[in-house]
């Protein structure tokens, strides 16, 4: 009777059909006012059409009516209701309410469980898990016991008691693992972790023991058997180490394996310390197994590296027993793999770090950089050349050949970073041949990949040189600079045209367009790379915001949005899988997910992408009286972010995405770095746009003492901020500022208002570009990329500001709105005679002053032979880089265009 | 050579030189968690020497009777890390696990016929063309609309090679379900 009655709401709510939905429960509500399933249909409807306090309000009068809960569609509707609120508070209390009437339920307790487990409410969690093992005293409520204790001790914030915690999670598996209730490798999984939490290796060891009734599952997961020798490793049990490990070796290659018999075999050599025979002895019959691997077919890649660990090992362990005989020195061995898996592209990932740790002395290490030892180098340096000039000959042979090539290469770029070479001419030697065999030769016309490696590794060169020669703080060498950004964007365009499967080249050439403040193409080609998801969050930092600080709001607030709502969806994804791992009695995945929830719940990149739109929104809304409205009535203050919590954010963002060659903590060498247009979003950053809309909040309803207190907190976090921030972000800051200043001296007096709105006007006018600027003579062409249009858009955005308070002053018929509007309104006046005048520039005449100041001239720089070859072998990628630039200045343009002549005073 | 385990949701952070190769879709978040979540010894990464993912393996068991089987959901090597035979290593924990652990009868997959290194490498690894799939890919603006070729390989349990005589003509996606 009630599920016909309540048919058409739950079909309406089915369409999507919200309000329908709330007229059917109306209907229903009119023919019988107490009805209660459709009083708590109707809170789920009002929720989802944005009436939280009805919603809520008729929620709490349903759950304190006696029994109401216990109505399947009530209790439902409501869980519903406090899902959609994100209350689980609401909805463990709609379950409890249940519960009181159905005792025998055993959903209900699950449900409870499930929910506290889902929402990271540690103590309920483990309450529920103990009240629904108490009442129904299955095997898997067990587990749910010790796993609740388990993440309790190690994901709950605030003062606990883990070590309890971890002790009697400890108690109630080695108890199931008495009582046989262990009887899978999920179970065991459990055990081993909260047995790890504590530190108990030993313990672990047992649980993994070969004679448990386990052992058939365990042998046959390679996580575990890799595990227990480990612990073998941590326990000091080198000999059972070296055996376990040599078992799996015999029939697997698994690195990790690998790494830990050199591990064990390295320990057993340390502990017969005092007996020579003993430790050659363990010396050579690792040798002998490394060989005999390495000639099983398939294998002799993993087995050489081992050898190289070995080496390595050695090397730091100091050891001088006799070890020539079988294992060379660490250098040696590096270039016996290197001579052997040259042709693999991998080689020189695998190889990078040994190359560092060899020639980098530990011992005379200082904070800042390690010390190098220079007859490594040369030593490397010898062997390299020993074999480049053969591996180059030999590059057309073959795909292998070339890939031969392309590794050495690598290495002859980290040898050159690892001396510090700094003069750029040594890092462009040589470049025009790899540009030959990448972009001419028969391989780069089969698309070989080794060829277009070879691209890329050109283009890190030249990128690498053109920062050392004309770095960017040096204004008289900024002509140079944009010319050489050019150049090399000519060539990653070339590599993209012949292999857009590079990801890579696209990488670089979206960095290389937006330091040409370039946004348009750089996002047609960071849209091709087809970025999405959890991309999201890792990628995002290399274009979001960069719209905005272009002039192309609308784009720029799309990926803002785009990464926003990733955000939400993982809200929900993410506790639907942790119930289902609960569910599925998948336990070891419960840390794993909850510390993934954790890191995307204070991401970085969630932070800044909050920021960039609610920027981006402002200057949307800005066209509008309206959005002094919004400012008035938005909860700014729940947006600002506390010392710890900055603290607590996790930089999920991938810097190593870019195929560095080499190690992350070379700043100086790191391309990542040093292509950045701007500097990467920081927590000062984050801070400053979190203080802004409170500024401009403060100033639309007109508190001076909140708004002189927050622009002190604003100047302070700048002042901290360094050069973390960039000048375009200071400035905004410094426009925010001298709105902030224009209402404090006109309410209390202090100054005279005039000045401080001719300051601000002066803030503005000098972004807007005059003729002479927004139609460049040739010789000033590098300062359209390099300062204009960045000028031109951070004085659109504070002009956006400065409308939203000049309407906030009128409202309140604050004195000096007069002033303020005539003022804004001659400055508006200005940009829309200028601006014009930029795009029309940008649309006629920009390609051929790109083509008479970086293509067609005589200057010399230093890749002007990369630019000749450029201009007379691959036109059609010139072509492609002049109409990327010109139609990217002519899209910041217009954006900024738009945005000035609608937003009306 | 690389470390073969378990993939872990921290993983997804570190994926990219993997998903931005063109051939790799990059999922919503909640297919790799379910996968995680459901199957979790089917889902394994590989990883190189120096700690970064070279590539991985979604995989899932599902059917009944006779048509119960492994299925490999997705397999990817970043391009730095092709030509080492990881892709083979990485198959082979799922045939071991489908095999050993979840007792099957064979193992599938799908794939593109234009990935035609793909197909040659399934081939060498024993698997055979099942049947085709009408339309399968459909195309997102990077890859076109394609058939899909349904490879079969049979475990031991499948002791006649039931599992793996081919059809004769083309399915659609409906039949495809299990």
């Amino acid at each position: 009777m009630e599920q016909r009655q309540l048919r058409p709401v739950y079909d309406a709510l089915n369409i999507d059909n919200v309000k329908q939905a709330l007229k059917e429960c109306d209907r229903l509500l009119r023919k019988n006012p107490n009805h209660l399933s459709a009083h708590a249909l109707k809170a789920y409807a009002l929720a989802r059409l944005g009436d939280t306090d009805d919603a809520l309000e008729i929620g709490e009068k349903i759950l304190k009516l006696s029994k109401s809960a216990a109505n399947l569609h009530v209790r439902q509707a409501l869980v519903l209701t406090y899902k959609f609120l994100r209350r689980p508070a609401e909805v463990i209390a709609v379950y409890n309410a249940a519960q009181k009437h159905l005792p025998d339920d055993e959903s209900i307790y699950t449900s409870i469980f499930l929910t506290a487990a889902s929402n990271e409410m540690f103590s309920e969690q483990h309450q529920a898990a103990v009240a629904v093992n108490k009442a129904f005293k299955r095997e898997k409520y067990t587990w749910w016991i010790v796993v609740s204790l388990l993440v309790q001790s190690q994901f709950e914030k605030g003062p606990g008691n883990a070590q309890l915690q971890l002790t009697l999670a400890q108690r109630m598996a080695e108890k199931a693992l008495q009582d046989h209730h262990v009887t899978n490798t999920e179970h065991l999984r459990v055990l081993l972790l909260v047995l790890d939490a504590q530190g108990n290796h030993e313990a672990m060891l047992s649980a993994l023991s070969l004679n448990s009734p386990m052992a058939q599952q365990i042998a046959n997961d390679p996580d575990l058997v890799t595990q227990r020798i480990d612990l073998l490793v941590k326990t000091r049990s080198f000999k059972e180490a070296i055996d376990a490990a040599a078992q799996t070796l015999d029939t697997r290659d698994n690195w990790i394996d690998y790494k830990l018999y050199i591990e064990a075999a390295v320990g057993a050599i340390k502990q017969f310390a005092g007996d020579p025979d003993a430790q050659q002895q363990v010396l050579s019959d690792t040798c002998e197994r490394l060989t005999k691997w390495s000639h099983t077919r398939g294998r002799a890649r993993g087995a050489q590296l081992a050898t190289v660990e070995l080496a390595a090992k050695i090397d730091v362990s100091g050891f001088s027993v006799g070890h020539e005989s079988c294992v060379r020195s660490l250098g040696d061995q590096i270039w016996a793999y290197v001579d052997s898996f040259q042709n693999k592209a991998i080689c020189y990932s695998d190889i990078m770090q040994y190359f560092v740790d060899n020639v980098r002395e530990a011992a005379e290490a200082t904070d800042s950089s390690p010390a190098i030892s220079t007859a490594l180098l040369d030593f490397h340096s010898d062997q390299l050349s020993q074999r480049i000039q053969q591996v180059r000959q030999n590059a057309d042979n073959s795909e292998d050949s070339a890939q031969a090539w392309v590794n050495m290469e690598k290495i002859r770029y980290l040898l050159q970073a690892l001396r510090g070479d700094d003069d750029p001419e040594k890092w462009i030697a040589g470049v025009d041949s790899f540009l030959k065999f990448g972009l001419d030769s028969k391989n780069a016309k089969a698309k070989q990949a080794a060829s277009s490696d070879m691209v890329l590794l050109a283009c890190q060169r030249l990128i690498q040189a053109m920062f050392l020669a004309y770095p960017r703080d040096q204004q008289k060498t900024h002509g140079l600079l944009t010319r050489a950004v050019f150049t090399i964007l000519c060539v990653l365009e070339e590599g993209i045209r012949l292999n857009g499967e590079n990801f890579l080249l696209k990488l670089y050439a979206i960095r290389l367009y937006l330091c040409l403040s370039c946004y348009s193409r750089a996002r047609t080609l960071y849209d091709s790379l087809d970025i999405k998801h959890i991309q999201n969050d890792t990628l995002g930092y290399f274009i979001v915001g960069q719209g905005l600080a272009l002039g192309c709001f609308i784009p720029d607030l799309e990926l803002s949005y785009q990464g926003v709502s990733f955000y939400d969806t993982a809200y929900v994804t993410i506790p639907h899988e942790l119930e289902s791992a609960y569910k599925n009695g998948t336990y070891s995945n419960v840390p794993d997910f909850l510390e993934f929830n954790d890191n995307l719940k204070n991401s970085f990149q969630r932070q800044v992408s909050h920021r960039c739109a609610l920027r981006n929104e402002t200057i949307e809304q800005g066209r509008s009286k309206d959005v002094v409205e919004v400012l008035e009535t938005t909860d700014t203050q729940s947006i600002e972010l506390t010392d710890s919590v900055l603290a607590s954010l996790h930089d999920n963002r991938d810097f190593k995405v870019m195929g560095l060659l080499t190690p992350l903590d070379m700043a100086q060498w790191n391309l990542e770095i040093l292509t950045r247009p701007t500097p990467v979003h920081s927590a000062h950053w984050i801070r400053v746009f979190s203080f802004l809309p409170q500024v401009m909040h403060y100033v639309a309803v007109v508190d001076v003492e909140a708004l002189e207190a927050k622009k002190g907190q604003l100047l302070s976090t700048v002042a901290e901020a360094g050069d973390s921030l960039s000048v375009y972000d200071k400035k905004i800051v410094q426009g925010i500022c001298c709105i902030a200043d224009i209402y404090t001296c006109s309410l209390e007096k202090t100054s005279s208002v005039d000045e401080k709105i001719d300051e601000l006007v002066k803030i503005i006018d000098t972004g807007i570009p005059d003729e002479e600027t927004a139609d460049p003579k040739p010789t000033d062409l590098c300062k359209l990329p390099l300062s204009t249009i960045r000028d031109l858009a951070v004085v659109t955005e504070i002009f956006t500001y400065a409308v939203c308070a000049k309407h906030s002053a009128s409202r309140h018929n604050l004195p000096f709105s007069n002033a303020f509007g005539f003022a804004l309104t001659q400055l508006r006046k200005k940009a829309l005679r200028c601006i014009p005048a930029l795009k029309s520039w940008s649309n006629k005449s920009a390609r051929s002053a790109i083509s008479d100041s970086w293509v067609d001239t005589d200057q010399p720089m230093l890749l002007s032979d990369i630019s000749h070859i450029m201009r007379t072998k691959h036109k059609q990628a010139l072509d492609t880089v002049v109409k990327g630039c010109a139609d990217s200045w002519l899209k910041s343009a217009k954006g900024v265009l738009a945005h000035w002549e609608q937003c009306s005073l | 050579m690389a470390t073969i385990r378990r993939f872990k949701a921290m993983d997804l952070f570190t994926v990219n030189n993997i998903n931005l190769d063109k051939y790799t879709e990059t999922y919503p978040l909640g297919f790799y968690l379910s996968y995680m979540s459901q199957w979790p010894d089917l889902f394994s990464a590989a990883e190189s020497a120096g700690g970064r993912l070279m590539g991985y393996m979604m995989g899932k068991v599902e059917g009944k009777g006779e048509l119960w089987h492994g299925h490999v959901t997705a397999l990817t090597v970043a391009p730095e890390c092709r030509r080492l035979g990881l892709a083979r290593g990485l198959m082979r924990f799922l045939e071991d696990a489908s095999e050993k652990t979840y007792d099957c009868y064979f193992v599938d997959l799908f794939v593109r016929p234009s990935n035609k290194v793909a197909v040659r490498m399934y081939e060498t690894l024993g698997y055979i063309l099942y049947r085709q799939v009408i339309d399968y890919y459909m195309g997102n603006g990077v890859m076109p609309t394609e058939y899909a070729y349904d490879m079969r390989r049979a475990l031991p349990r499948d002791v006649g090679g039931k599992s793996v005589v081919p059809l004769k003509h083309p399915v659609s996606i409906e039949e495809t379900f299990f």
